[in-house]
């Protein structure tokens, strides 16, 4: 044991080697979550793959219900907070504490930002009653853009796609104030920052996620 | 597994962080340019995607700093990727060639 302690700071648990051991297994598990992470959303791209090559006309008529202008904002919001996170590691690296926290204090204000804007495009659509599933009751107007057997299909897979990423910027958020706690009680340093890492790759799949949803679903003329 | 060999994790530097950042916001109102310049029906989606993908490279590579790490985490995306197209290529083998779209769907 004492012969082991100029190789074991307190950080690293007795059956790892090193902390860079430890580093590369948490990182490896994040990887193998992460590919989780791909094929869940990917069944919902399989269904919008699918549901686009039967109805190509539905899709292109009610995307147009999308404001690509706010689709747009987002996307520069997520790229944005992205770029912030990749700050937050860097920062935790150079074992600038201070950087690490206003970093993840951008990430979190340009995380709320995407969802406040989220929740005005839901209140826009839900108030039209362009609701997914069998809560589709969309008002005469709106029915008379609509008009295809199939529109609250594409409704669905809106809703469901943008709904669930949504659940997972809510999750990064929690998760990003817990590191920013936690850095405020001196948690972290260049020697052991792998909660911070990790938590970023989970958030720059978030990310990378949009990038697919924004041109799939806003993009469509 | 000597420690200077493993010592220090890639740290990246501002400018390139920065760069990548504009660079993905520069591709976003491309892909928005390009979408709204109404090309005919495969290239639309086939520019938007082919967007999509360079960004998505940027994201993984820099931010997610895949260049610089353990090459086996690579391999586990690249390996999901491939998953994932094999899951939409059996199933539209399906799906493209049935005589009647099912009723109810």
């Amino acid at each position: 044991m004492a012969n082991h302690s100029a190789n074991h700071p307190a950080h690293v648990q007795h059956h790892f080697v090193d902390s860079d051991q430890q580093f590369d297994s948490a990182k490896l598990g994040m990887w193998v979550f992460l590919v989780n992470e791909i094929l869940f959303f990917g069944g919902l791209f399989c269904a919008y793959i699918i549901f686009r090559a039967w109805y190509p006309e539905l899709f292109t008529q009610a995307a147009l219900e999308l404001n690509a202008f706010w689709g747009g904002v987002n996307t520069v919001v997520l790229i944005g907070s992205s770029l912030t996170v990749a700050m937050a590691i860097r920062s935790a690296q150079r074992n600038e504490i201070k950087g690490l926290r206003i970093n993840l204090m951008i990430t979190i204000l340009l995380a709320c930002v995407f969802l406040v804007i989220k929740y005005f495009e839901y209140e826009h659509k839900l108030h039209y009653g362009i609701a997914p599933g069998s809560f589709w009751d969309p008002t005469p107007e709106k029915l008379a853009i609509l008009d295809h057997p199939k529109a609250n299909i594409f409704f669905s897979i809106y809703y469901m796609m943008t709904g669930i990423h949504g659940l997972h910027v809510l999750v990064g958020i929690g998760l990003m104030i817990w590191i920013y706690i936690r850095a405020g009680k001196g948690h972290f340093s260049s020697e052991y920052y792998t909660p911070v890492e990790i938590t970023g790759l989970y958030w720059h799949l978030v990310d990378l996620i949009w990038i697919f949803l924004f041109p799939l679903l806003y993009l469509i003329e | 597994m000597s420690a200077h060999e493993h010592h220090g994790h890639h740290i990246a530097s501002v400018k390139m962080l920065w760069s990548v950042g504009i660079g993905l916001t520069i591709l976003t109102v491309l892909t928005v340019t390009v979408a709204k310049l109404g090309l005919p029906s495969p290239f639309d989606i086939l520019s938007a995607l082919a967007i999509a993908l360079f960004k998505a490279y940027l994201v993984a590579a820099y931010f997610m700093a895949l260049k610089w790490d353990n090459r086996f985490n690579a391999v586990l995306l690249i390996g999901a990727v491939a998953f994932f197209l094999l899951m939409v290529g059996v199933t539209l083998l399906d799906t493209m060639y049935r005589i009647e779209v099912v009723p109810s769907f």
